[in-house]
This record gives structure tokens, sequence and C-alpha cells, in this order.
């Protein structure tokens, strides 16, 4: 049931609706006044078979079947991401995962483009913050051949020089495009705000210092360091046999030499920090909006009581930002906060976007929101609905084998235990009240909390002060720098940047 | 004004497509290809066309209710209407709260949302199978009763005002879709794009809203399509018992839509807008969806731009390096849209250059046929997309409802289509884009940074 039923109702008694002098009205009249049907037996559901094996090389091989369509798809993951990039280098995993199709020692980037595009399947590559990725998709009778495509670009790639030219001309002139677009500029000044100068502050894509800097010999020394099948996982799913799928990824795979990886740096992640950072673009019509903070890693206990608390903060069957900014204020047409919980630490950010004009009205709206969840303890009926959506959801999950694969790969990839996959119903409802005051107490800042905003500053700025954020640091977009302190070009780069 | 002609003459150029495919009764190559997709069709009294696909192989059930109204069929001054209507079908109906449609969905899990087109206005739903009863009853309490309050209209608008400054206004190139409709079309609708202007929105009021339910959310211009985990029988009876009490339209819906006139020279404008880089859109009207020559133009969007082994990736992008981003493709819809290539142009290059590269692949299209390779290519992705796109139940059912709904009632080209495009043969392609490409009816639009305009920073022309 909806959240806000006792408001919603007593708004529509004050507000009579207009008067229907038609046969709309009379259908109206007509129509039963009734209450939602009941629902039908429920179907049992459970999470669906799949395999997992190790090739004697560590490859890590999960297999999903799914025989309705003919088509099979692959995806390996490498554990290392933008946050392996080396200091000064940002961009260095972005920037090799780019190349990773641009040919191999024997195969052009053309020829790779031809076979793929010809057999009519796709391949794709990139790099997250801990991971990079090739996805390979194909017709059922181009199994074979997506395995060996896929085994060259992932395990040969040339990193030519003219390739490498190419690549960083398309990264350095999309970033240009991205510095003016408000939402991307938004989303990395908040992370570098809230990671500070932790490797998961740092752009994935870097910057034109940063990318300009890459060498060839840095791109062979991330693939050479990283790219190895004990670093490794490899997903299956399709219209395939574990044993074809099997035999398969051994003769692509099985030959793929083990190496010694070096580990993580792991580093603390900074503490909140209370700081505002207006970035000004002076004909904007709307104001980017980011409110976050430090929060914790994918595998931390609390994970799942912390993600069910910022459901009700901003996510779906919750959503108290959404609830407030649009439905009540009509400020906004989205609000949302998400956790974003990797291997090392994770954050919590809130965004939405709204009219220069109510730009501070909604900032205020947002950061007592963090305050509220904090202060006090979530009535049961709205723990019950986010509980409800995120376990009722869970059939809507495992429609397709790519997603029943992605959630194997993600249980993996994060050394999660297996089980959890089965039990995800009865942990989501086993989350009590107490546990969400427990964590919005233990975890929430909302006295410390990050605030970015981009817009046209000069309209709200002064009411932003006398909001009580009087320690504004504003930076023209034109000045914009990620890697410096005071996210001004022509500062001293700081530490790991 | 020219007006559309009967809607039969497409359906009848539609029925020519499939008929020729089964007269020259080609084989279709030996390729993977989807299996078929089965369907029940049924019609209630009331004129509501329902469509039931059953897959039990997740414990889901998807709901896709398209309205057959979209920007195109808004009035004079009120452009954006459709859209800013579809979100007044979440403000409550006679047994349902404001904003509660959502709310009871998301709380037994289930996902929800709606979209608008040109064309259509589509409500859907995916949730456990056993919420089917729930999911039609929500759907027909606001067929039949949406409530209207001058309180929610008012607020709603100001929500679809930030979505178009979300969209169009605040992003770098946002405005580029608006630009090429507002220069393309003379008098069809298709001038202004889905989202409206700000002062359309502004006028609308709260007797249009009431207006256009009446006229267009009625059971004889709607398709409901359920796929997923039930049974049909079942499901035709729950149907049956919550949509079958939605009254009749009162009177039969007319529209009235202006044909636009052919573009008989080229027409070429400059625009300065907030851009990083310059861009260049060079554009050819086309046909409809579902004409005979529709099927080669998506082969010729494929040729073009398909993969990175495409021609205008591989040249534009690739070898010459003269675009950041280069695309070419048909917007091929209810009505004749447009085909065109479009660019985003890397420093240092100039835009001329940029458009002449544009403009010399459509001209080869013309020019010369397409290779037997890439024909091939081009069939291998299309089964790719065939069988992508039949994974989830909301696919499927898109699929059945598009085949419905822009196909005036021709379920059977949800897989005919399959065929049409095996047996597309090279000279096909080529006749399309001589009817299609001449370089005498062509639109090309440059859109400049604004610091680069000629004289202080004005605004070009058309603005």
């Amino acid at each position: 049931m909806t959240l806000r039923t006792t408001a919603v109702a007593a708004m529509l008694a004050a507000c009579p609706f207009i008067s229907t002098p038609s046969a709309f009205a009379q259908a109206a009249a007509e129509w039963p006044s009734e209450r939602p049907p009941r629902p039908q037996p429920a179907r049992r559901v459970a999470f669906p078979p799949y395999e997992i094996k190790t090739l004697p090389n560590g490859l890590r091989v999960v297999v999903v079947q799914q025989h309705e369509q003919p088509v099979i798809s692959l995806r390996l993951l490498v554990r290392a991401g933008a946050a392996a990039d080396p200091k000064g280098k940002a961009g260095l995993a972005t920037l090799a995962s780019a190349l990773l199709d641009q040919g191999t020692k024997t195969r052009s980037a053309s020829q790779i483009a031809d076979a793929i595009d010809y057999i009519g399947g796709g391949l794709g590559t990139g790099a997250g913050t801990d991971l990079s990725f090739l996805n390979v998709i194909v017709m059922k009778d181009s199994f074979e051949q997506a395995l060996t495509l896929l085994s060259d670009v992932a395990r040969n790639p040339a990193f030519a020089p003219e390739e490498l030219d190419r690549q960083r001309s398309q990264i350095l002139n999309g970033l240009k495009v991205s510095y003016e677009d408000p939402e991307y500029v938004a989303d990395a000044v908040i992370d570098r705000l809230v990671f500070g100068f932790h490797p998961y502050g740092r752009p994935g894509s870097g910057t034109p210092d940063t990318v300009a800097s890459i060498t060839r010999e840095d791109l062979l020394t991330f693939h050479q360091t990283y790219f190895a099948p004990n670093n490794a996982i490899l997903a299956v799913v399709g219209d395939t046999t574990p044993e074809e799928a099997l035999a398969g990824v051994t003769k692509a795979f099985g030959d793929w030499a083990k190496k010694d990886i070096p580990p993580p740096t792991s580093l603390q992640p900074p503490d909140p920090t209370r700081r505002v950072i207006v970035v000004d673009r002076p004909d904007a019509v709307q104001t980017e909006i980011r409110v976050g903070q430090i929060a914790i890693q994918r595998n931390h206990p609390d994970y799942l009581a912390l993600n069910v608390a910022i459901k009700i903060l901003g996510g779906e069957g919750g959503n108290r930002l959404q609830g407030v900014l649009r439905s009540d204020r009509g400020l906004t047409y989205g609000a949302a906060a998400d956790m974003n919980a990797y291997k090392q630490t994770g954050a919590i950010v809130a965004d939405t976007d709204t009219r220069t004009e109510t730009t501070i009205e909604a900032l205020r709206v947002m950061v007592d929101e963090f305050f509220r969840l904090q202060r006090d303890r979530v009535v049961d009926g709205e723990l019950a609905s986010a509980q409800a959506y995120l376990a009722g959801n869970f059939p809507l999950t495992i429609e397709t084998s790519d997603a029943i694969a992605l959630q194997v790969l993600n249980a993996l990839f994060y050394e999660l235990d297996l089980k959890e996959l089965e039990t995800y119903r009865e942990r989501v409802n086993g989350v009590t009240p107490d546990d969400i005051q427990r964590v919005a107490r233990a975890y929430l800042k909302p006295g410390r909390l990050s605030v970015v905003l981009v817009g046209n500053a000069s309209a709200f700025v002064k009411q932003l002060k006398e909001a009580g954020f009087d320690e504004i640091e504003l930076v023209r977009l034109a000045d914009l720098d990620l890697t410096t302190v005071d996210f001004r070009k022509g500062a001293k780069p700081a530490a790991g940047g | 004004m020219p007006k559309i002609p009967p809607v039969f003459s497409r359906s009848a150029a539609l029925a020519i497509a499939l008929v020729w495919v089964g007269l020259t009764g080609q084989v279709v190559d030996a390729r993977v290809r989807p299996p078929k997709l089965e369907y029940k069709h049924v019609t209630l009294p009331n004129g509501l066309n329902v469509i039931l696909h059953e897959d039990h192989s997740t414990p889901i059930v998807h709901l896709q209710l398209w309205y057959h109204v979209g920007s195109k069929d808004e009035k004079a001054g009120r452009t954006g209407f459709a859209h800013l209507f579809e979100h007044m079908m979440f403000q409550g109906s006679k047994n349902v709260g404001r904003e509660q449609h959502n709310s009871l969905i998301a709380s037994v899990g289930g996902e929800s949302n709606a979209y608008t087109t040109e064309d259509a206005t589509v409500f859907w739903e995916t949730l456990p199978s056993n919420y089917l009863p729930l999911i039609l009853w929500l759907e027909a309490d606001r067929m039949a009763t949406l409530k209207l309050d001058q309180e929610s209209f008012s607020r709603e608008r100001n929500v679809v005002k930030e979505e178009r400054r979300q969209k169009i206004e605040n992003p770098p190139y946002g405005r580029l879709p608006e630009l090429v409709a507002e220069h393309a079309f003379m008098v069809h609708p298709y001038k202004h794009v889905v989202m409206g202007s700000m002062a359309d929105l502004e006028a609308a009021s709260i007797e249009d809203v009431r207006e256009f339910h009446q006229t267009y959310y009625v059971p004889e211009n709607a398709v409901l399509v359920l796929a997923g985990d039930f049974d049909t029988t079942d499901a035709v009876a729950l149907v049956e018992k919550y949509f079958g009490r939605v009254p009749k339209a009162a009177k039969p819906l007319k529209r009235d839509i202006p044909v636009e006139p052919k573009q008989e020279k080229e027409r070429r404008l400059t625009v300065y807008e907030n851009v990083p880089l310059p861009a260049v859109v060079v554009a050819h009207h086309i046909t409809f969806d579902g004409h005979p020559d529709s099927y080669p133009l998506h082969i010729a969007s494929k040729v073009l731009s398909d993969g990175q082994s495409s021609r205008i990736y591989r040249k534009l992008v690739y070898e010459d390096q003269i675009a950041l981003a280069a695309f070419g493709g048909g917007n091929i819809i209810e009505n004749p849209n447009l085909f065109f290539a479009t660019a985003i142009v890397q420093p240092g290059q100039s835009p001329e250059k940029v458009e002449k590269a544009l403009a010399a692949e459509l001209d080869r299209l013309r020019l010369e046929p397409i290779t037997e390779h890439e024909l091939e290519r081009t069939k291998n992705q299309f089964a790719r997309d065939y069988i992508l796109g039949r994974q989830t139940v909301q696919d499927k059912a898109s699929a059945l409802a598009h085949a419905m709904v822009l196909h005036q009632g021709q379920l059977s080209t949800a897989d005919g289509e399959f065929d049409i495009f095996m047996n597309t043969k090279v000279s096909d392609v080529q006749r399309v884009a001589r009817t299609y490409f001449t370089p005498d009816t062509r639109l090309v639009l440059t859109i400049l940074p604004k610091g680069s305009a000629p004289s202080g920073g004005a605004a070009g022309p058309g603005l």
C-alpha cells in the first residue's frame, strides 16, 4: 500500500473534483466502488540451477542454461578496474579495455569488427571501478567462433600505437562533451568529494591530463599484471549444456598461463567531510544536485540492512525523496538515493535535478531526509513496503539467463556466500525496524554530507548561505579539475590524483 | 489542409509485402531463427483488442496497454499534451488514490511505468503472475474512471516541465531532435517532439485532459497484451470481468492528421546552440512503418551503422577520424518520418567536410548496390535483433502490441517480417535509396557552438 495514503486521502478530500457533466461522470457513477482483487495462489519460485567449475589454471567458469532462444552470451570479468590505475594515470583501465577489441597479435581492429558483425554477434568491452569486462553475444551456431575471438582479445591485445592514438583522441574529445554535461560533472565531483583521494574518487575515464600521459608501456603493464585466468571469472549463458560449454572454454582458455597477482593496495577511505562545491554553469536552466557520504563495502555484514534503509530513503518500494520532491512538491522529474558498494568501501549518494529557482528548497529537503532517516524510527508499514518490494521482485530478477548469471558473477566477484542467492527473500524479510535504526545511527552522517550543485550559481549562492551552507566553494565549469584539492585548474595535484 | 489517406491503404501495402513473400516462395536461408511467437487474439464487445501469449518459464506476468494516441494526434497549441496526459493516468481513479497505482504494484514486488511516442501511449506492468487480477483491475479502473483535479494537474505539469528541462534543455545536444523535427516538417505534427513546448504545456487545461480521455482512452482505441505465466482461458475470463464493464466510446474516433507536402528542394540552415562541438544532420523524408520500402530502409540503416564494420562508423570515425560519433538510420514510424545521418564533428575538422562525408554515404547507397557480403551481415544482425528482442515477457508483448497497433491489426507481422527481411535483395536497397535519398530534397542542419556565431553570438535563423 502507498506510504502516503493518509496524506493523499486528506488532500483529495480537501480538493473536490471538478464536476463532470457528461457520459464520463455517468460511467464513473455506475462503476463499482471496490477494493483491489485478491491475488491467486502464489507460484513456487527458486533460484534457477547453475554450474560452477574451476579450470586447472584457476579460471572460474559459471554455466547457466536456457534453451528457449538460440543464443549464447559470454561474460568475462577480470578483477582489476579503474581503482587499479596508477597515480597520475587515471583512465588507464578504461583506455586498456577500449583497446582490447582494437587489434590482437593476429587480427586487426577491422578484422575483429568484420568477424563479429558478420555472424550477427556483439562484442563489448569496458572497465568499472574494481573490474574490467568483455561481453560477447552470438547465435548458437557461432559459439566456437565466439570463444576463439573472446580468448584472443582478452589474452593477446596488440595495443598498437595507431589504435592507441585513435582511442585516446576519442576519449579526450568525449571528455570535452562530458564536461559540458551537468550530470557527468555532478557525478564525477560527488565521487571525488565522498571518496577523496582514495582510488574510488578518481574519474574512471580519466581527465584530459591523465589520459594524455598514458603510454603504450602503461597499457602493456596493466594487461600483463592483471589479465590472468586465476584473476578472472567467465560466464557461459544460454542455449548450451555444461559439458559443451566447459569443453569449449577449456579449448579456448585452458592454455592461458596462471600468474601471481599483486594484492590490491588497500587504503583507508576518508572520514566524511562537509563540503559544498558549486560548479557554475551560468546558462543552466536546471541545477543538478548530489548529496552524498562514505558508506560500507559490498561484503560488509551490515550491507543488506543499510541497503534497505537507503531504499526507504530513495529506492524502489520506498523512496521518501521522490515522494517529497516530486509527488508532494512537483520540484523534479526524478529523485533517488543509492548505495554504491564496491570491494573496499562504498558511497551513499542522493540525486535530483530541479529548476534553478527551486535549487535551495530541493537541497534542504534532501538533507532533511538524511537527518530524518537517522533521527526517526521507520514505521513498520514503511519497512514492510520496502521489504515486500524487494522480496516480491525476486522472480523478476531471474527471468533471463543473463540476469541469473549476473547474480552468480556478482556473488563470486564480491566473495559472498553463494547460499545468499537462495536465501535472499528470507534475509530481506528478516530486517527489523531496530536493524534500520541501528545502521542509520552507525553509518549516516547527516551533519557531514558532501554537496554538489551544478547550475547557474549566481541565482542561488546567496540563498545557499542564508540556508546555513556557509562554506561554499565556487568553481567555474571552465576551471574544473577533478584531480586537485580545490577542484580548480592550476592548483597542485594531490597525492593519488 | 491535406489529410492522411485512409488507414487501409497502409495495411494494404503491408499485406502486399507479406503476400509477395508468400508468392515468391523463396526458401529462407538455414540460419538460426527465432521460435514462432504463439498468441491468442480476442476482441471484447466494447471494442478492446486483447492478445495473450503464454510463457511459463518464470512465474511472472507482463501487461502492456497501448492507447493509439501519441504526439501526432495533438491539436495546435497543445504540443506535449499526449505525454502530459500519460502522467495524469497516475493521479488516481475511482477506486485508486493518487499515485497508488505504482505503490500497489511495488508492494507486491512489481514494476510499472509508461511512455509516450509520436504514435502511441503505452502503460506497462510486470509482476509475480498470481497478481494478474490486480493489474487488470488497476488498468480498467483508470481507463473507465480517471479522476481529475486542478491541484494534481498543476503539480504534474510542473513535473513534466522539469522532465523537459532535464532531457531537452539542460544537456548538450538535448535540442537536436527538436531542431531537426522543427525544420523538416511544415504541417505534419511530427514537426514537434513528444515533449512539446513549455508554452503549450503551460496553456493546457484540465478541460483538455477530460476531452482527451473521452476521445482517446476508450476500449476501441486500446490494445491489451498479456504475456507470461497464466492459462489463456482463465486470463481471458479475468480480462472480460474487469475490462468487459468499461463502456464503449460515446462517439467514433476521427483522426485529422495533416499530410506533409512533398519537399521539393534542398533546405539548409545553421543554428547556434550551447554545444561543445559542432554537429551535422543530413536528412531525407521516407515512408511509414510497414510499407514495402520500409524493410530495405531498415537494411540500409544497418549497412550504415550497425557495428564497427558498418560504413559510417568505419569511414567517419575510424578511418578518417573526422567525427567523434556518427550514425545513420531511419525513424520508421506510423506516418512518414525521416532517414538521417548525423555526426558530432571532431575538433579541428570542418562541419562542411563532415556533411559531405555523410551525404557521400547516402549517395553511395543510391549509386551502387551494397555488397552481397554486407547484405548477409545485416540479415544475420536482424536475426540477432529478433532473437534478443524476444527474451523477456516484456519484449514479446511489445512485439505483438507493435504489430497490432502500428501495423493496423496485422498481428501476423510480428513473425512475418522476419521472412521479408530474409528475402530482401541488394537491388531492393538500391531501389529505396534512389527513391528517397535524392540530393535535391535534402535537409542539412548544422549546429555550431554559440561562441562561434558570426556576429556577437546572435542566434541563427529559425530560432
